[in-house]
């Protein structure tokens, strides 16, 4: 029958193990507290110049919030950005549409112009599907 | 995010321990110092938007992997032998049963000792002598594991390897470190 009065501790290899290897880490940490002058100095140096560090990153970090966020201000709110970033695209497109129209107007008159010319001239035009008009036409005159 | 007070108070906490395990593995005072410096800062620009609890795990990986760079630096081969003994099983224990070993150390801590005719400053630069001596993965395991008080995943984290690894380190550090105290006459 187990006497529950009795502390049982752990004894198997793995508690063991583990018991010296903690003693032998609070004898580490005694010689740690016992570091040399300089060294310590040295520590102290260092933990300073790694707080400065920190203190700059977070400034930098904070500079690069505020800019970004101005810009925001500045440009109004994502909707207005994006209409903003769409706008050249929109004015590209509707440039193409005035210039294939211009383009298209000026075919016309120009035929318009031809159908015009032969219409008032004395010559009617079926005159230019006759054969031997047209081989009039090319032979040289003198 | 850490606050200057919270990275300060941690830095302070492991900042002398930080040194020993360098100071351990590269067995020069000045190198140890760079390495440990180049760490907090580090630490202090790359993680200072972590959360303060996630510092000590972050510390621990940034000061290996900084040690590991001073080597590959340096190159010095004889740390990677070290480092390979590590894979060595050890004949010459013959009948040594550790367990008996560690079990005489426990209970003869507190007690007369042989040891006692040493200063206890001698004997703390016996045992630290003896830690230092151990291949590089089993000390790196040992201090740790039982020195920074890190979990086996934590530690098999750190060290870039599994949690078996980092118990047969562990495990292959104490006996060594208890046969060699013994041989000696001390108890830690």
């Amino acid at each position: 029958m187990k006497n529950s009065n009795i502390a049982v501790y752990p004894t198997g290899p793995d508690a063991l193990e583990a018991r010296f290897a903690y003693r032998i880490a609070a004898r580490l940490n005694e010689r740690a507290e016992a570091l040399d002058t300089d060294v310590s100095e040295r520590l102290r140096f260092a933990r300073e110049k790694a707080i400065e560090r920190a203190q700059a990153a977070r400034a930098a970090e904070a500079q690069v919030v505020s800019v970004g966020s101005a810009a925001t201000a500045a440009l109004g709110s994502g909707w207005w950005v994006k209409l903003g970033s769409a706008l050249p695209l929109v004015v590209l497109a509707a440039g193409l549409l005035v210039i294939q129209h211009l383009h298209k107007q000026a075919q016309i008159s120009v035929a318009a112009e031809i159908d015009a010319e032969l219409l008032a001239d004395d010559l009617p035009p079926s005159a230019y599907s006759d054969a031997g008009f047209v081989e009039f036409l090319k032979t040289p005159r003198d | 995010m850490a606050s200057d007070k919270e990275l300060s108070d941690f830095l302070k906490s492991v900042e002398k321990r930080a040194f020993k395990r360098v100071a351990y593995a590269v067995r020069d005072d000045d190198a140890a110092l760079d390495i440990v410096q180049d760490s907090m800062i580090r630490l202090a620009e790359k993680y200072i938007d972590r959360p303060p609890a996630e510092l000590p795990l972050l510390f621990q990986r940034i000061l290996s992997n900084a040690t590991m760079d001073w080597f590959r630096r340096q190159k010095v081969r004889n740390a990677h032998v070290r480092n390979f003994s590590d894979f060595e099983t050890t004949d010459e224990d013959g009948d040594f049963n550790i367990l008996e070993r560690l079990e005489a150390l426990d209970s003869s801590a507190g007690t007369e000792s042989a040891a006692d005719s040493v200063s206890r400053a001698q004997i703390l630069l016996v045992i630290e002598a003896e830690v230092s001596q151990l291949p590089g993965r089993q000390r790196e395991a040992f201090t740790l594991r039982y020195w920074e008080e890190l979990d086996v995943a934590e530690t098999a984290q750190v060290m870039g390897c599994s949690e078996g690894s980092v118990k047969t380190h562990c495990s292959r550090a104490v006996h060594a470190l208890a046969k060699a105290l013994q041989a000696k006459g001390i108890a830690p």
